[in-house]
């Protein structure tokens, strides 16, 4: 969507004085220069290093002494043959799909239902953000005492919504772990949905409901010829980034269960953490994280092919 | 689902008691979700503050917690803010000229960095702050708000390129190309006409760079090995170790650790609906 | 500059309190660095990688062996260190390839917290043997009470509150997956089972169980005398006895816990001598009985075990485990780690109900 944006867009003509092209063009290069140096640095640097790691052996005696031998593609072999990877990625893909789409049900709905003109509007709207501004690491502490299995509130509600003693071990039962993990996700990122979805229907114009409205479109029917194409590109860029920032997801996952129970709850980036902070095995560590790069990838170029395809249409 | 036109339709005569009644719908939605939030109060206001058996509701408020957490805690705090303001100022003063560039200018790289901006946002941390580590190291930006501040920036700088780039392609190039006719160069029309006009922008990518720095761990954690310039995501962690008894001052610090960022939301609201209806969107 | 986890503010207050002591009687100037203790060993090898060790070192002496290992210590015998009258299991934690490593202070191990009350209430006395720990847990598991608790979190911390079961049954790290340690598993799988302990013992740390023990949500629990000030605070009637035998008056092996002082290698050679002379202090004779009483720990040096027992009454039953205590890292050394993952792993999978006892052991072995 966004590379599609630019293609489409119209061309400034250079119309102003010809001998200054030169001078021009070197300044609008200006423009990209701190950027581009800062990304080469901060992320081309960093993912060098990391596929030089992958094919090196590492042992704890590799950080004082420097040395670590090169093995070729033993570590790839070694993280895709073991039985943890399978799950890693299955548990991804699954804690990827459903956090975005409940991300974005969740975000829209209470998006459009604060389109409204209510008192407090916008006090509550301001509130909605709270969770957003928590740093992670006092959700995942909090979260994990409410979900506690026999003295945590999430229990102690249902059990009173149901009249009878629930006992649901939410983070130690490896059928609803990886649930649970989900479900503090989606509350994350609603906040962020809710922000970016909200400011982009501020930016449909009035003018068009009420028109509709004069046609008899109302409700449902305007959302689906008014709001939502106009609002694509906002829920396109909502996507891609929740896509990406829930693939790389770490902080919660190891707030929260560390990754089990029994692995219940193990996604990519948590077992690239655990082979490279806890085993100390950097080299499959760094396999494991490039893996998770190029799953990224993938995904960004087939929504990127998608996009162009559906835009031709 | 039936958004605005559905209030609309209702007439000014039923307008007053619907509305109310979404008032309270809302405050509902703020309630469910805020409910952690309730909690986390509710534990850094009991006395003793186990996690264990905590009463529903703080009956005898016991202030000893934030005693504790803020005889312990408040120069942490103070390099959280450096930390996260700096962030900002750095992320913007990359990040808008090159949203700028990718949407308004001509240049055949410019796509290129949008792509690569958009491939950063899937790098893990874990992977950037590892190979930082090193390269701090050798030049000496360990243990630093300089480095923490590059560091942090590598989450506001993308997504800050993202943001503004979307919204400054609507502003319509007749209005840039105006006033270069007029005699302005590339930066000062950059200047006086692109960022005013793009105030909304900023300030939602501001926003976030702010939030991302504030509530950074990784980097935080990797980059820093002594007391002295330790964020307070840090300083709440040493707290969670292993030998946690005193819950409610951890989670007063906690409580602390988000009161700034939320006078930030709190002031930045203000300028967000107020250029919202501004119209310097249409 | 001296290095150490942070601890609480109880453990911080009183090695604060040695430490100044060692600063007069050394006359060494000593600056503290506190790192948050999670994570601290990728910490310690992040140094190690970028030169930036302290002078003095605190490791866990669980990770002696691994750190010695690349090289990044110095051994203390030529540096003058001494560890004479030192418990032999002790001093064996700290040693790795016949190297003296380490200085280990005060050391610690775990042992079975019961709450009196509750225990008398039923009219119970603490169990001995593991089939009592099962009768026993099961009676006092009532409404919102369990019988015990323990951790069973996939760290370190899980597999150090097992091996006391592991080994007292003739488990070996060496060889995990035999029917005596499958045996062990099954003890604590069956406590799970029967609800007799909970499922929450997946994700506990220690922290938390003494959280449950002392919120009463646990009648019985396993953990280690540092919780003893939080207990007392809390105003708990409890007793640490010692942990049930598989059989009746079978022996005990617990590990032996705590932190030991290390010497970087940072190639400054007056500051390597001065931090060994620290190293010394620290292991003193009154730095162990300060930092033994102050924090209810157990002085390594077995010469002031008499004096320590007689002033500290209820440290009795961990004083006389002492001797017995094993090192976690005696057989494997540095491979200890990853023994310890294969341990935690299979307890996970068997509490999970993934496998079988045996069968998960021998899985998680072959990862």
């Amino acid at each position: 969507m966004i590379m599609t944006e630019i293609k489409t867009k119209p061309v400034i003509a250079p119309r102003w004085r010809v001998s200054g092209r030169n001078k021009e063009r070197l300044l609008q290069q200006a423009f990209l220069l701190p950027a581009t140096l800062y990304i080469l640095l901060i992320f081309g640097y960093p993912v060098v290093q990391n596929v030089i790691m992958a094919l090196q052996q590492y042992t704890t005696a590799t950080f004082f002494t420097g040395h670590a031998p090169w093995i070729g593609l033993a570590n790839y072999q070694a993280v895709l043959q073991s039985r943890d990877f399978g799950r890693a990625a299955m548990n991804t893909l699954t804690f990827t799909a459903f956090s975005i789409a409940g991300q974005l049900i969740f975000g829209m709905l209470i998006a459009l239902y604060f389109r409204r003109r209510f008192p407090l509007n916008n006090l509550l709207r301001g509130l909605l953000l709270l969770p957003w501004l928590i740093p992670l690491i006092v959700s995942s502490a909090v979260w994990r005492w409410m979900l506690d299995k026999d003295s945590g509130v999430v229990n102690q509600i249902l059990g009173a919504l149901t009249f009878s003693d629930v006992r649901i071990g939410w983070l130690t039962d490896t059928t609803v772990a990886l649930l649970a993990v989900i479900c503090v996700n989606i509350w994350l990122g609603i906040p962020f949905n809710v922000a970016l979805l909200y400011s982009g229907l501020q930016d449909i114009p009035q003018e068009l409901y009420e028109a509709a409205a004069l046609d008899g479109a109302t409700g449902a029917k305007a959302f689906k010829h008014i709001t939502w194409p106009l609002l694509r590109p906002v829920v396109t860029v909502v996507l891609v980034l929740g896509v990406v920032y829930t693939l790389k997801a770490l902080d919660i996952i190891l707030g929260l269960t560390g990754g089990g129970p029994a692995n219940a709850t193990q996604t990519l980036s948590t077992e690239s953490y655990r082979l490279s902070f806890q085993q100390f095995d950097f080299g499959q560590g760094a396999a494991v994280g490039n893996i998770l790069i190029v799953i990224s990838l993938v995904f960004a170029l087939l929504y990127l092919r998608a996009n162009r395809k559906g835009s031709k249409a | 689902m039936t958004s605005t036109t559905a209030t609309k339709a209702a007439g000014s005569f039923g307008l007053e008691r619907s509305a109310s009644r979404h008032t309270i719908f809302g405050l509902v939605i703020v309630v469910v979700l805020l409910f952690p939030v309730y909690w986390m109060v509710n534990v850094s206001l009991q006395p003793g503050g186990r996690a264990v058996g905590t009463p529903w509701f703080p009956i005898n408020p016991d202030l000893s917690g934030y005693a504790t957490a803020i005889a312990e805690q408040s120069p942490n705090l103070v390099t959280s803010l450096l930390v996260a303001g700096g962030s900002v100022l750095f992320s913007l003063v990359i990040a808008a000229p090159a949203a700028y560039a990718v949407a308004q200018l001509r240049i055949p790289f410019a796509r290129t960095l949008l792509f690569a901006v958009l491939i950063c946002q899937m790098i893990p941390g874990i992977v950037v702050s590892n190979a930082l580590y090193t390269a701090f190291n050798q030049l000496g930006l360990l243990n630093s708000i300089i480095g923490l501040i590059i560091a942090n920036s590598s989450a506001g700088i993308p997504f800050g390129i993202l943001i503004m780039h979307a919204f400054m392609l609507s502003i319509p190039p007749s209005v840039i190309e105006a006033a270069r006719v007029d005699g302005a160069g590339p930066v000062r029309a950059f200047v006086s006409i692109v960022l005013p006009m793009s105030r909304n922008a900023i300030i939602t990518a501001g926003l976030f760079a702010f939030l991302f720095a504030w509530g950074d761990f990784l980097f935080a954690v990797t980059l820093t090995t002594t007391n002295e310039v330790r964020p307070v995501t840090v300083g709440l962690y040493s707290y969670l170790g292993t030998y946690v008894n005193d819950w409610s001052a951890v989670m007063a610090t906690a409580v602390l650790a988000s009161t700034p960022a939320i006078a930030v939301l709190a002031v930045a609201q203000r300028y967000i609906s107020a250029g919202a209806t501004g119209g310097a969107v249409k | 500059m001296l290095q150490r986890p942070a601890g609480s503010t109880n453990d911080t207050k009183i090695y604060d309190s040695v430490l100044a002591t060692c600063e007069k009687t050394t006359g060494i100037t000593i600056k503290t660095q506190d790192i948050p203790s999670s994570g601290y060993l990728a910490k310690v090898l992040q140094q190690a990688s970028s030169k930036t060790l302290p002078d003095v070192l605190m490791l866990d002496n669980g990770e002696v062996p691994q750190i010695a290992e690349s090289g990044a210590l110095a051994p203390l015998k030529p540096l003058g260190v001494t560890t004479n009258g030192f418990a032999e299991g002790v001093v064996q934690a700290s040693t790795y390839g016949g190297e003296l490593y380490g200085v280990q202070p005060v050391a610690n191990t775990i042992a079975l917290f019961v709450n009196t009350e509750l225990l008398a209430a039923a009219g119970l006395k603490a169990p001995t043997t593991w089939d009592e720990l099962k009768r026993t847990a099961s009676i006092l598991t009532k409404g919102d009470t369990y019988g015990v608790a323990f951790s069973a979190a996939a760290s370190e911390e899980g597999t150090f509150q097992f091996l006391p079961f592991f080994w007292s049954n003739g488990g070996d790290e060496t060889n995990i997956p035999t029917s005596e340690g499958a045996a062990a598993l099954q003890l604590w799988k069956d406590l799970v089972i029967a609800h007799a302990a909970s499922e929450s013992v997946l994700t506990w740390t220690q922290a938390d169980v003494n959280d449950q023990f002392i919120a009463g949500k646990a009648a019985m629990m396993i953990n280690g005398p540092w919780q003893f000030p939080s207990l007392d605070k809390a105003g708990v009637k409890y007793e640490a006895v010692a942990l049930p035998a598989p059989q009746l008056g079978a022996e005990i092996v617990s590990p032996l816990g705590g932190e030991t002082w290390t010497v970087p290698v940072t190639g400054n050679k007056e500051k390597m001598a001065s931090a060994a002379q620290v190293v010394q202090c620290l292991g003193s004779d009154a730095s162990q009985l300060e930092l033994g009483s102050g924090r209810n720990l157990i002085p390594t040096n077995e010469n002031l075990a008499g004096q320590y027992a007689q002033e500290n009454p209820k440290m009795k039953g961990f004083v006389d485990q002492i001797p017995g205590l094993r090192a976690r890292t005696a057989q494997l050394g540095p491979d200890y780690a990853k023994a310890s993952q294969t341990i935690y792993t299979a307890i996970q999978d068997v509490l999970t109900g993934g496998a079988e006892p045996l069968e998960a052991l021998r899985r998680a072995e072959t990862k």
